[in-house]
Parts: structure tokens; C-alpha cells; sequence
């Protein structure tokens, strides 16, 4: 009786993860990503369910969650269980390896291009009529002038904000880290306030009506000056600005727990297709494919860009010297003055 | 600042207006330049207003989502000391309780009980909430002579009408067993608690239905002697309990009513080195009925062999500060001594009262007094009154053959009163009188009857 009774449990334990394995089952998967991604990621879910669905008659639920790029990379430390994450620079993946081992050493050699789907860079967007006259990045450390950006210790955005600057002001005539390193200073004397990410520096910006120009994603300016209200705002393309990579990456240890490798890592490939990067175009972010890239070059503003290596370095070294706790940033700025 | 710069234009608008003599042109081209500066002035004030309002919206979004993740602390003599998410699906909860008790003798010679100092309980208590559904609660106790795991088990708290119970822990059988040992009225339980198990290892689903107008408890346990604290089973054989209990009128004027029926039954075979069988005590705490054993000549020794089974009724009644309990339980047993056997049917029932002297309300849990213990403030706790009767009663064939009739009493009637103070929910001081007589038990024939005085201090929380 004993033994029977242990039998019959065994086998209802068994029968339950047998039946999870159909590869039919619907599935869902989260992405964890940074701030001005919603509209975005919204229509890539859409299109991708819907291709997934027909190359695999499989169900796929993409579930999003939004917010500064580096609260949502620590979001997933803490055990935020991210699929994948889609987040504003390599470094808050990066702090997934060396914090929670939560993705490989080598997670941005998996994808092409440095697991970077696209790219933006940084601009700005002042008020209609560009009434205080900014033109380029010397403008934004007049005393006349509010700048608005978000905080660099929690928003990836912000970071590229502060770095296209800083390589501004390294290639201006004469330019060296002191010189570089003044400059800074003295714009972000100019920023009364710090949000926590991109889109809240929008809101900021746009339906607060605060400041005279905001430095955000291209993307971010470009939606912000065509959708939310074009007849208000107006894009401001500085002389020279950075290349911004954004970058994707499964979280290993969270789908190899939940079964979605497979559809994670389809679901990342997809936005290197024609059809993912036809998206991520039309959301004024800029397409790595070239054809893409090429139907919809006239979107983007022709400026001269520098990457992140031209300025400092990678991003573990920036993080280290700018970023960090006691880096150049806390130096620079004082809440309040 | 702002001010005194607004003044100075108001007055400097003032005098161009309304101060004698100058030029039109003159006077327009200053009205001009102070229109533009005016201006400046109120869009610098407005954006000084819309950036400091953002601000207080920003840090409002912070200390929100501050919240959100905030762990939250509290302390308090209900629950103990414990953390909680924000989100509440996470509690640790940091528990216990301590009785610190002396036993008294006076005028009677009982066998093997001399006055005693002792720590009856210390029992930390650790309760975790996992995710919501799942609870956890360990409690061993470092009061007896070793230690040991009373409650060791979790909770999977689906529904109130549906939970599951896994790992040891009380079996629903007696009323006074499942009281905590923080509530009873008495230091000790009545002699019916001799007859039900301690604590058993098992599995047990539970529920509430119509917010407890009617619960019930049925479970598979390994099956344990009576009062036992159990452990591993002796046998392949499984005892099956079940408990319901009904409150018929909890949302009425008696809602302090209730009753049910607890039973269980199981096979038990034990040997002549574990006989799966109980020793049953006074309300003292003496032993006044074992099972034949020998040591020397093991053949002698008494063992389970065969059904047991336990029914008891139950019931109690609490109205304002008067509280009434009652149950009687049958036990029955086979037993085995070499080639004897015999199915032996034990009995006991009680009946306890208590009343508050100071206005609380009495109940199944000890009661929050209404002015806890405070010099400063003139609070004195509160103070209730116990007494009890109780018979216990063994088979008549238990002697000679499984039981000794000169060590063993085949009756025991018990009367016991009692205070017990308040001071505050968590501390109690307990004063009881226990009156205990016997039939059979001794050479000459009736034991001596056994008074008890017990005290208690006890701390909970």
C-alpha cells in the first residue's frame, strides 16, 4: 500500500513538467529596456508574434517594462526576471555579468555589430522660433539659457548626453580633459533638473514646459518635435555629436529557467531583419541594414559622429571614470547651484 | 529678492505714469524697455514656479516608488518582531515563547514528584510567508530535557476554505491540545489531553467555510501514541484524523459558541523495545498510569499491536469574560504481551470555566487587557479566574496483565482552580491549585491523593 501510494506520486510529479514541455505551448517573454522604447518595442512584439506564430504556430506574449537604463539593469539583478533586455548602453549588460552572472562574459559578441540592432546619436529640440538661438553646444552654457537632460547615475540616455558633450568640447580647438572637464561643469550648472530617465526629461521639456532646450535622443527629439507637437518645438542638429549604440541581449540564466531561449533569441534576431529594421526606422531610430538605412536616410540629419572610443575609451572605463560613484560627474555637479 | 525687484518696477511704472513733466517719446521708449523687462522678470518667475513644482513631482515619483520596494519593520507582543515586502507576499516573522514554572507538593508524598524550579517552555518561534500562498513555521523547544522540534512544517494557503499543512505539527483531535500553550487556562492541560497525540508528522488539508461558521481538518499522519510528540513511525501503517468544528452562530448574539467532533484512526505495531505506547500524567505532572515493561525479561513488555483509535467530542461556549470548555475523548489501543492480547478502551473528559475580573472579553486566545500593566499610568493588567474538573478512566482489563495495579491507577478525578494576570498580552503570571485523587495506584490500595501548586511566568511574543 506504502509503496504504491509512493508510486502514484512519483508519476503525478512527472506527468506535470512532461506536459510544460510542448513546444505549442504559448509563451511569454519580458523585456526588460530603457525609457523611450515603448512605442518601439510595442510594434516589434506585435510584428514578431504574429511572424513567430506563423514560422512555428507557437503563441508568444512579449511583455514590456520601461525606465531608466541603468534602474532597469539593477531592476534585474535584483530579480527582475528579463528574457531579454534591450537596454540604452553595453555597460548596464554588462553589470549583469559581473554582478549577477545573469549573461556571459562574451553576451555582445552573440549578436552582429556588437549585439546593436541600431543606433541613434544625441540632438536637441528647443522651443518654436528657437527664441534663445542655440545652434550648438557652445550655446548651451550661456547663463541665459535652461538645458534640460536626465541624471547620468540612472539614465543611459543622459550618459550619451554627457559624453557627446564632453567629446564636444574635447574637439574643440585646444580641447584637452581640463578644458573638457570645465565645460561640463559649466552645462550642467545649466540644468535645473535631473530626471531619472529620457522620457521623463521629455516630459520635463515638453508638458512642463521647463527650460530651453533639451538634449535627448535623436529619436526621442525627432518624436517629440513631429508628434508632440510640431508646432511647438524645433530640432536643433549640434556641429558635431556621438554615435549611440544601444544594445540587446538574452538573459541566459532567466530564459534557460523559463524555457525561451530559443524564442528569445528569435526574438532578438528579428530586429536585425528587413522587416524589424523597417520598425525601428519608422521610430526614428537609426537602421543598421543598409537598405534600410538607405530608404530613410533623408529622416535623419547628416552630422558628424564620434564614437565612444574616440572620446574615452570602452564603456567599462567610462563608466569608471566618469560615471561611478565619486567619478568625474559627482565632482562636476551640485544639486542646486 | 524677487519682491523688492517686482516693487522697484511697480514704483519705476509709477513714476513714468504718473510722475511730472518728460517727453511722450521719452516716455514711451522707457514704458517699452521696462515692458520687456517685465516680462523677462515673469518668465523667469514662471519657470522658477513650473522647475520647482517638477522637482516636487519628481520626489514625489522617488519617495513613491521608495515605498513601493520599502521593507517594512514592526514589533508588537501579536506578532513578534517581523519584516514585511512592500507588496506583502514576503514576511519573516521572529516569534517565541518562555514559561519559567514551580511545582509544589504540599502535604502529599507523590511518587517520583518533588518540589521543582523549572523551564517548562522556551520555544523561539520563526514564520515566514513565501510568495504569498506559502507559510513556513519552525518551533523547537529548549524547556525539556532535550531539545526537540515540535512545530516544523508549511502552509499552502490557496483559499480559506482550502489549505494544505505538510511536516509535524498538532493533529485535529483535542480541543485543549490545539489551544497554544500560551492560551490555556490552566499551567497545564486537563487529564482528556493525555489521551490525543502531541504533535504528529503528516499531511492535512484544512478549510473555513462561511468565514468559520463551519471549519474542518482531515490529514494522513505516521501515527504517534497518545500525548507523544512524534517522530519516525514504527510501522508502514498510517493513522487517518479529521476534525470539524462549527461556530453556528459567529456572526450572531452566542457568537461565542462552538462545537465539533475530532477522530482519528490508524494501526499501530510496535515492539518490545518501541511499544508505540503512551504513559498518562496528573494534571501535576506525575505519572500515574504506564504500560507494563520489563527490561530483564523483555517478553513481559507491553506493546502496541493493532487498531487505535480517538473520537472526542468537543465544545465551548465564551460570552463577555466567561469562558466554558469542555471534551471527552475515548482512546482505544490493542496491545500485546507475549501471547496476550487485548483491545483496551481508555476515557476522559473535563469541564473548565474562567472569568475576567477586569472587563475583557474571554476567548480561545489570551485577551489584550483593557489597561495593561503601567505604574505611571495606573494600569494592574488583567486578572481572570479558572477552575476545572476532569476524570480520567482506564480500562479495567488493563490489570494485571498490561498494566500494574500497585503502580498504575485505574481512576483519576481532578479539580483544579486558579488565577492568571495580565500584565500586558505578552506577559502572564499564573497561580493554580490542583486536587487530584485516585483509585488504585498503590500497594495498600488508592494512591494518595496529589495537590499541586503550580506557578507560571510567561513571556510571549
Amino acid at each position: 500500500m506504502k509503496t504504491r501510494l509512493f508510486t502514484l506520486l512519483i508519476a503525478a510529479t512527472a506527468v506535470v513538467p512532461a506536459a510544460g514541455q510542448s513546444s505549442n505551448k504559448p509563451v511569454t517573454l519580458l523585456n526588460v529596456s530603457y525609457d523611450p522604447t515603448r512605442e518601439l518595442f510595442k510594434d516589434i512584439n506585435k510584428a514578431f508574434a504574429a511572424d513567430w506564430k506563423q514560422k512555428t504556430g507557437q503563441d508568444v506574449t512579449i511583455k514590456q517594462s520601461h525606465g531608466g537604463s541603468s534602474k532597469q539593469a539593477r531592476a534585474v539583478i535584483d530579480g527582475l526576471e528579463a528574457d531579454v533586455v534591450t537596454l540604452a548602453l553595453a555597460y548596464d549588460i554588462d553589470a549583469l555579468h559581473d554582478v549577477a552572472n545573469l549573461v556571459p562574459l562574451d553576451w555582445q559578441k552573440r549578436l552582429p555589430l556588437n549585439s546593436s540592432p541600431y543606433t541613434s546619436t544625441i540632438t536637441f529640440l528647443v522651443r518654436k522660433g528657437n527664441p534663445k538661438h542655440i545652434k550648438d553646444w557652445d550655446d548651451l552654457i550661456r547663463s541665459d539659457v535652461t538645458v534640460v537632460t536626465p541624471n547620468p547615475k540612472t539614465s543611459g540616455s543622459a550618459r550619451w548626453n554627457y559624453l557627446a558633450a564632453w567629446g564636444y568640447a574635447l574637439r574643440r580647438p585646444g580641447g584637452n580633459e581640463t578644458t573638457a572637464r570645465e565645460f561640463i561643469t559649466k552645462l550642467y550648472k545649466r540644468v535645473p533638473v535631473l530626471d531619472s530617465g529620457a522620457r521623463g526629461a521629455t516630459t520635463t521639456f515638453v508638458e512642463r514646459g521647463i527650460g530651453d532646450v533639451l538634449i535627448n535622443w535623436e529619436n526621442e527629439i525627432l518624436l517629440g518635435a513631429k508628434e508632440l507637437g510640431a508646432d511647438k518645438f524645433e530640432v536643433v542638429v549640434p556641429s558635431v555629436s556621438i554615435l549611440t549604440e544601444p544594445t540587446v541581449s538574452v538573459v541566459d540564466k532567466v530564459a534557460s529557467k523559463h524555457g525561451t531561449r530559443a524564442v528569445a533569441q528569435a526574438y532578438l534576431e528579428y530586429l536585425y531583419t528587413p522587416q524589424g529594421q523597417e520598425i525601428i526606422a519608422k521610430h526614428y531610430y537609426r537602421p543598421t541594414l543598409a537598405s534600410v538605412a538607405a530608404k530613410y536616410g533623408n529622416q535623419f540629419p547628416k552630422v558628424p559622429l564620434f564614437t565612444l572610443a574616440d572620446i574615452v575609451g570602452d564603456w567599462r572605463k567610462t563608466q569608471k571614470t566618469h560615471f561611478a560613484d565619486g567619478g568625474v560627474f559627482d565632482q562636476i555637479y551640485q544639486p542646486g547651484r | 529678492m524677487g519682491a523688492v525687484r517686482w516693487g522697484y518696477g511697480i514704483a519705476v511704472v509709477a513714476a513714468v505714469v504718473w510722475g511730472p513733466g518728460g517727453a511722450a517719446a521719452q516716455q514711451s521708449a522707457t514704458q517699452d524697455t521696462l515692458g520687456m523687462s517685465l516680462t523677462t522678470q515673469v518668465n523667469d518667475l514662471d519657470q522658477q514656479i513650473r522647475i520647482l513644482q517638477r522637482l516636487r513631482e519628481l520626489a514625489a515619483d522617488s519617495a513613491a516608488a521608495a515605498a513601493k520596494d520599502k521593507v517594512t519593520a514592526t514589533a508588537g507582543a501579536k506578532d513578534g518582531f517581523s519584516l514585511k515586502s512592500a507588496d506583502g507576499k514576503y514576511v519573516l516573522k521572529l516569534r517565541g515563547y518562555f514559561q519559567s514554572d514551580g511545582r509544589l507538593y504540599p502535604g502529599t508524598e507523590v511518587p517520583g514528584g518533588v518540589d521543582n524550579l523549572l523551564i517548562r517552555r522556551a520555544r523561539p518561534i520563526i514564520e515566514a510567508t513565501v510568495a504569498r500562498y506559502f507559510d513556513f513555521r519552525l518551533m523547537p523547544d529548549f524547556g525539556g530535557t532535550a531539545p526537540a522540534i515540535f512545530d516544523a512544517y508549511w502552509d499552502g494557503k490557496f483559499a480559506p476554505q482550502f489549505t494544505v499543512r505538510a511536516g509535524k505539527f498538532k493533529p485535529p483531535l483535542g480541543l485543549e491540545r490545539l489551544q497554544s500553550a500560551t492560551d490555556i487556562m490552566f499551567a497545564e492541560r486537563g487529564l482528556p489531553t493525555n489521551l490525543v497525540p502531541s504533535r504528529d508528522i503528516g499531511l492535512q488539508v484544512a478549510g473555513e467555510i462561511s468565514e468559520g461558521v463551519f471549519a474542518y481538518q482531515v490529514g494522513i499522519f505516521n501515527g504517534v501514541p497518545d500525548l507523544a510528540n512524534g517522530g519516525d513511525d514504527l510501522s508502514n501503517a498510517k493513522d487517518f484524523a479529521a476534525r470539524v468544528f462549527v461556530q453556528p452562530f459567529k456572526r450572531g448574539p452566542v457568537r461565542g459558541l462552538g462545537f465539533g467532533m475530532g477522530g482519528s484512526t490508524g494501526f499501530e505495531r510496535g515492539t518490545t523495545t518501541s511499544t508505540g505506547l503512551p504513559t498518562y500524567r496528573t494534571p501535576g505532572q506525575q505519572t500515574l498510569f504506564r504500560y507494563n515493561a520489563s527490561t530483564t525479561t523483555p517478553a513481559n513488555t507491553v506493546f502496541a499491536n493493532g487498531k487505535r483509535i480517538r473520537l472526542t467530542p468537543q465544545g465551548y461556549f465564551y460570552t463577555g469574560g466567561l469562558g466554558l470548555l469542555g471534551e471527552y475523548v475515548i482512546s482505544r489501543n490493542e496491545v500485546t504481551q507475549a501471547a496476550t492480547t487485548a483491545e483496551l478502551e481508555h476515557s476522559s473528559w473535563q469541564a473548565s470555566g474562567s472569568f475576567f475580573l477586569t472587563g475583557e472579553k474571554a476567548g480561545f486566545r489570551s485577551p489584550t487587557p483593557k489597561k495593561p500593566f503601567d505604574l505611571k499610568e495606573g494600569g494592574l493588567g488583567a486578572l481572570e479566574l479558572v477552575a476545572r474538573y476532569g476524570e480520567l478512566s482506564l480500562d479495567p482489563a488493563s490489570f494485571p496483565v498490561y498494566a500494574s495495579p500497585t503502580a498504575s491507577v485505574q481512576k483519576a478525578k481532578a479539580w483544579g482552580v486558579g488565577a492568571n494576570w495580565y500584565f500586558t498580552r505578552a506577559v502572564k503570571f499564573a497561580v493554580n491549585y490542583e486536587h487530584t485523587t485516585f483509585t488504585g495506584g498503590a500497594a495498600t490500595g488508592d494512591r494518595e491523593a496529589e495537590n499541586a501548586v503550580i506557578t507560571r511566568f510567561q513571556t510571549s511574543f
